[in-house]
């Protein structure tokens, strides 16, 4: 009996170690899964979703590296992130400049080659390009959470207005997870009210993330605390809305989660761009990188 | 972004499927039993495929040698601040003759408790047959474990369109007279396609269902 005992302890300890390990919130988050000490962008050799021809490069003195200090008004101490800005840094005040806010793995120069490839939209380095590392991504300090990428975005929005962007030369590009601080600020913007809202195989909320993992009906609260509710948000929005999503999107289902969303836009532009044959994360590589940038460029134009 | 979601949302479908069948063969009048099981479906965890260790406990009482009344708590959902219990009992509508198998229904109610907006009741219907042989030192069984979801609307009230999540598995239970071991196999929700999902199951049927495995431990007073 002893030893039975001690057979379920050690069972039911492991069971502890193995569910304590899969902390649920903290999962949606896959920062620096190819850590790096510094930022290599152009130089960068590591895993990218793809690669982009030499004629979409951009030279390094349109690229600026740089930190800002992040801080919610609820928090004693700023943390300190990192940033890439494209384009001419003394041109802000002019130039209509995209905020890119990038998906949940890695870092920057994981999503280098999107970054730039936007840079290319209408014109080489016609538009200016910012694109942040959260809380815990890359070389940004603290830890990733929901409410950071808000307090994180919206302070690289106070930073392009610091710079002189205006509201109406602002567009908010959010890809997958992206999609839940460009939503969200676009709906209940803070300081810079986005005048466009482009969306990459976004996500629904975490409601459906769950219901379609499980087939069920499930709460998402059985599991997770996240509150990501872009369906609601999407409600809010009332600047034109660019959705773009691939019909074989594997991990966010083009129907329960994108589709969703866009149905949900109550203003008076939309668009829809469902790219056939494309997954998660190689919508510009399959439709060409062309044809990219022209539906984002005449988007960005109408 | 696929991979920590696998594991994030992988334990979901654990509730599902969180434990092997609970009593096969119902116990003797009187009898009581405690019965501790670990498994879930297969997930790749540091580059090895294991089954999911959810952990479940439970304890049955034998109403007569055909009826068994048990109630069973979800101890790997309690770590997640889920109270999941179920509460069930296992008729045997037939008994073996030769060749021919012993045949047992199992009705349970699956109870998952967060707060008031988060709750939920499943129903359940497992079907059993089952052989004893070796001197009725070994009892083999082959069955299907139904739960059903009785919501008509999901998320953002889209439409329900899973009803019916049928998981058909086969098990061994080592009898001996103070405690049975059982292994069970089940193919979970073979029914359901997750061709376009976040989560990527272990499967012997492609992008349907997930194959898990379970251990049971009973012990009998």
């Amino acid at each position: 009996m002893k030893r039975t005992t001690i057979q379920i302890l050690v069972l039911f300890i492991f069971s502890i170690v193995i569910a304590g390990c899969q902390k649920l919130d903290d999962n949606l988050f896959n920062p620096n899964e190819n850590k790096i000490t510094e930022y290599q962008l152009n130089n960068y050799k590591g895993e990218v979703d793809f690669k982009l021809p030499e004629s979409y490069q951009i030279s390094n003195d349109k690229v600026h590296l740089f930190t800002l200090e992040s801080k919610a008004a609820d928090e004693a101490e700023a943390t300190t992130i990192h940033a890439v800005y494209i384009g001419d840094r003394q041109r802000i005040a002019t130039d209509t400049v995209i905020m890119y806010c990038h998906g949940n793995k890695d870092h920057m120069d994981f999503y280098w080659p999107r970054a730039q490839l936007l840079a290319n939209v209408n014109g080489k380095n016609n538009y200016g390009i910012l694109m942040i590392d959260y809380r815990g991504y890359g070389l940004s300090g603290g830890k990733p959470s929901e409410k950071a990428l808000y307090v994180d975005v919206t302070t690289a929005l106070a930073w392009l207005s610091s710079q002189g962007l205006t509201s109406n030369r602002l567009i908010m590009y959010g890809f997958s997870m992206g999609s839940i601080p460009a939503t969200h600020l676009t709906a209940e913007p803070v300081n810079l009210k986005p005048e466009k809202l482009m969306l990459e195989a976004p996500i629904a909320s975490a409601k459906v993330m769950v219901q379609d993992a499980t087939g069920l009906a499930t709460p998402a609260a059985f599991v997770t605390d996240l509150k990501i509710d872009n369906v609601e948000m999407i409600k809010k929005v009332t600047q034109p809305l660019f959705w773009i999503h691939g019909t074989k999107d594997d991990f966010l289902n083009i129907n329960t989660h994108g589709q969703l969303v866009f149905d949900n836009h109550k203003g008076s532009f939309k668009e829809a761009h469902k790219i056939a044959g494309a997954g998660h994360s190689n919508i510009p590589l399959e439709m060409g990188f062309q044809n990219y940038l022209q539906v984002v460029g005449n988007f960005i134009r109408r | 972004m696929k991979k920590t979601l696998t594991l994030y949302l992988i334990c979901l479908v654990v509730m599902s499927s969180c434990a092997p069948s609970r009593f096969v063969k119902p116990l003797q009048k009187n009898q009581q039993a405690v019965n501790v099981a670990l498994g879930g479906p297969l997930f790749e965890y540091s580059d090895v495929v294991i089954p999911m260790p959810f952990l479940s406990a439970s304890y049955g009482y034998g109403f007569d040698s055909t009826l068994t009344g048990f109630a069973a708590l979800n101890v790997s959902a309690a770590l997640f601040g889920n109270l999941q219990m179920e509460i069930g009992a296992t008729k045997q509508v037939l008994k073996q003759s030769g060749y021919v198998p012993a045949i047992s229904i199992t009705p349970v109610a699956n109870l998952i408790y967060k707060n008031k907006d988060a709750k939920k009741f499943y129903p359940q219907l497992d079907l059993n047959a089952f052989w004893e042989f070796n001197q009725n030192r070994n009892l083999f069984y082959a069955g299907v474990s139904n739960w059903f979801e009785l919501a008509g609307k999901k998320a953002h009230e889209q439409e329900q369109t899973n009803h019916w999540l049928i998981s058909p598995h086969i098990g061994q239970t080592f009898i001996r007279k103070r405690w049975d071991f059982t292994i069970e196999a089940k193919i979970i929700a073979p029914n359901i396609s997750y061709e376009s999902n976040v989560v990527d199951y272990k499967s012997p049927l492609g992008k349907r269902g997930a194959f898990g495995i379970y251990f049971g431990y009973t012990r009998k007073f």
